[in-house]
């Protein structure tokens, strides 16, 4: 069978990993390059459950699962791609403010992220500003994504940006914020570049905050 | 005589008593754990550290979970943490897990929780909820193992002196709702978030035997008690959305979750019981209509920022839903104005066309003041045409 990226792509859609798998090496095999696939096949696919996830026609066990079987299929391409060529969209620094241990939400962003072409840092829960500070220091991400659940909570988002100005560190990265308390008042309020209303925005918000 | 609450509590849940300022607590008006100590600390009236006290300073009306029998999420857990007592709930297993400390440092402690799951503690703040590292059940060997905790037949899912029990509910003039627990929230936190939502896809027979031990203990356990007592409601537990919606498709939620719903809730119905109340945080207008189709009417806390509007959800299902909550809690972070224009742009309506109970759209977190959760009642107190809290008058 001649090598149809559409088909590749609805592979990931589905979520079947095994098919995902075989296609790709399938594609290897006939010759493709790995750049192809990647670009014509496991990014569209992904990218158009992500938008069937924004309009709330999937829903997050298809989404789990449609990354799980990217995830699979990038696995099989990585030998055959440079370094970097899987996380070209931009390195995203991301967590949950300190006092707030809510990680679904963040969880599902890393997710989509990830699936959406950037390499994410996951700092967890609970992080308090230092600690953004220090990982902001260490790997220069294009990025800082912060998440808060909590009213009580939200209000440490300009404490970090606070703590990165005084750190001398704020004009290097872009920060975005998300939450269910969170609205694009208080993102302009406190200094935010970008917000991301929802998971699934956030991949949008961080390619637009990236290509700036 | 006062009419009980009870009594106004079914006749605004079917509609026939309209414009009664019915706040209902615990549960639905009801506090995070820290919020009164932050009060009290400064300078609300130290009374307001007792549960009770602080009930009747608002004068709420009071809404009893049967939580003594033991089938839902209400088996509190208190855990003495340094000198702080780390309070959590668990779903209904018997015997439940032994505690064992994992490890610790400066300023957290890990360990095994009675619900069998592994949860990182601060040790500065036992309150704060924990960070959950590890769950109980990961495949169908480990689930063999856990179901053996949830036979309906172990006694002490009952009170002991169930007679004495009995007489004292039945002799209560206040709403009881029976505790029904919960499907996708129990199995959640059984295996965690992300393996229930790949195993629900990977291995829907292990979902279905999960759901299908509960919906048996469930129903088995609760068509006992109610041979001898007299409940009003029942109450479930889901937390199954986030802000922009169901962590599950609808078509999951047909196949997993309503053919288990339907045989609690026609049980219930059965037996006279029609006023079915569930609890789940996040945007709910996609689940609505399938908890409807499913027999469970009643919904809180309606979270604004998830964009839940009671006002359209009355106008849109009518009579078919009783709602609680929706008074956005983040007016309360705000003023006086911001807090009225909340009330007056729903209660109002609400209030009038009926089976409504007012409440703000969750727990009332520590950062909103005393003084704004008092004018928020006050205000509800005056749409209804109620004088002032007696207490704030003094």
């Amino acid at each position: 069978m001649a090598w149809d990226p559409e088909i590749l792509a609805t592979s990931v859609q589905n979520g079947d990993d095994e098919q995902t798998v075989a296609l790709v090496k399938q594609a290897l095999q006939e010759g493709v390059p790995a750049m192809s696939i990647l670009d014509e096949a496991l990014v569209p696919g992904i990218q158009h459950l992500g938008d069937l996830f924004k309009d709330g026609e999937v829903f997050l066990p298809e989404v789990l699962i449609a990354c799980r079987a990217m995830d699979r299929g990038v696995g099989e391409l990585k030998p055959h791609l440079a370094a970097g060529d899987t996380h070209r969209k931009g390195r995203i620094v991301l967590g949950t403010v300190e006092g707030d241990l809510h990680d679904i939400g963040k969880n599902i962003v890393r997710i989509m992220l990830e699936c959406g072409g950037f390499e994410v840092v996951d700092l967890g829960v609970d992080v308090p500003a230092t600690t953004f500070v220090d990982a902001v220091r260490q790997h220069s991400p294009d990025i800082l994504g912060m998440s808060a659940l909590l009213t009580i909570s939200m209000t440490n988002m300009p404490e970090v940006i606070d703590a990165l100005d005084k750190a001398g560190l704020r004009d290097r990265v872009k920060v975005m914020i998300g939450g269910a308390p969170i609205t694009r008042e208080y993102a302009d309020q406190i200094g935010a570049e970008g917000f991301a209303e929802d998971c699934a925005s956030a991949v949008q918000e961080a390619e637009k905050l990236a290509a700036r | 005589m006062t009419e009980s609450t009870r009594q106004r509590f079914l006749d605004i849940c079917r509609f026939k008593r309209t414009g009664d300022l019915c706040l209902l607590a615990p549960w639905l008006n009801d506090f995070w754990m820290e919020t009164p100590e932050v009060w009290v600390n400064r300078g609300a009236p130290a009374e307001l550290r007792d549960s009770r006290s602080l009930r009747a300073y608002f004068e709420f009306d009071h809404i009893r979970v049967l939580r003594e029998i033991q089938t839902g999420l209400f088996m509190d857990k208190r855990l003495q943490v340094l000198d702080r007592t780390y309070v959590y709930a668990i779903p209904p297993i018997l015997p439940t897990y032994e505690t064992r400390k994992l490890s610790e440092d400066e300023h957290t402690i890990t360990l095994v929780n009675e619900g069998g799951q592994v949860v990182r503690i601060d040790k500065r703040d036992p309150q704060k909820m924990p960070m959950y590292l590890d769950h109980p059940v990961k495949d169908r060997a480990t689930w063999q193992e856990y179901k053996k905790r949830l036979s309906p037949n172990d006694p002490a899912r009952f009170p002991a002196d169930w007679q004495s029990y009995v007489e004292r509910m039945n002799a209560k003039d206040e709403p009881l709702l029976l505790n029904v627990g919960s499907f996708f929230g129990f199995l959640r936190e059984w295996m965690g978030l992300e393996p229930l939502l790949f195993a629900l896809h990977d291995d829907p027979g292990l979902i279905e035997d999960m759901m299908d031990t509960l919906c048996e203990m469930e129903v088995s356990c609760l068509t006992r008690a109610l041979q001898d007592i007299r409940a009003d409601g029942a109450m479930f537990w889901e937390d199954m959305a986030f802000k922009s919606g169901p962590l599950i498709s609808p078509r999951m939620f047909r196949q997993f979750m309503m053919p288990r719903y339907r045989v609690i809730t026609d049980m219930l119905r059965s037996k006279g019981i029609d006023i079915i109340f569930v609890d789940s945080d996040g945007g709910l207008n996609q689940l609505i209509p399938l908890w409807l189709e499913s027999g469970i009417n009643f919904f809180w806390p309606l979270e604004c920022a998830a964009g839940n509007d009671a006002v359209e959800l009355r106008k849109k299902y009518g009579k078919d839903v009783i709602l609680g909550g929706n008074i956005d809690k983040r007016a309360l972070l705000k003023d006086k104005s911001a807090i009225r224009n909340e009330v007056l742009s729903k209660v109002p309506y609400l209030l009038e066309t009926g089976g409504y109970f007012p409440s703000v759209d969750h727990f009332v977190p520590p950062d909103v003041p005393f003084e704004n959760f008092v004018y928020l009642i006050n205000s509800l107190r005056e749409v209804a045409g109620l004088p002032p809290l007696k207490r704030t008058l003094e």
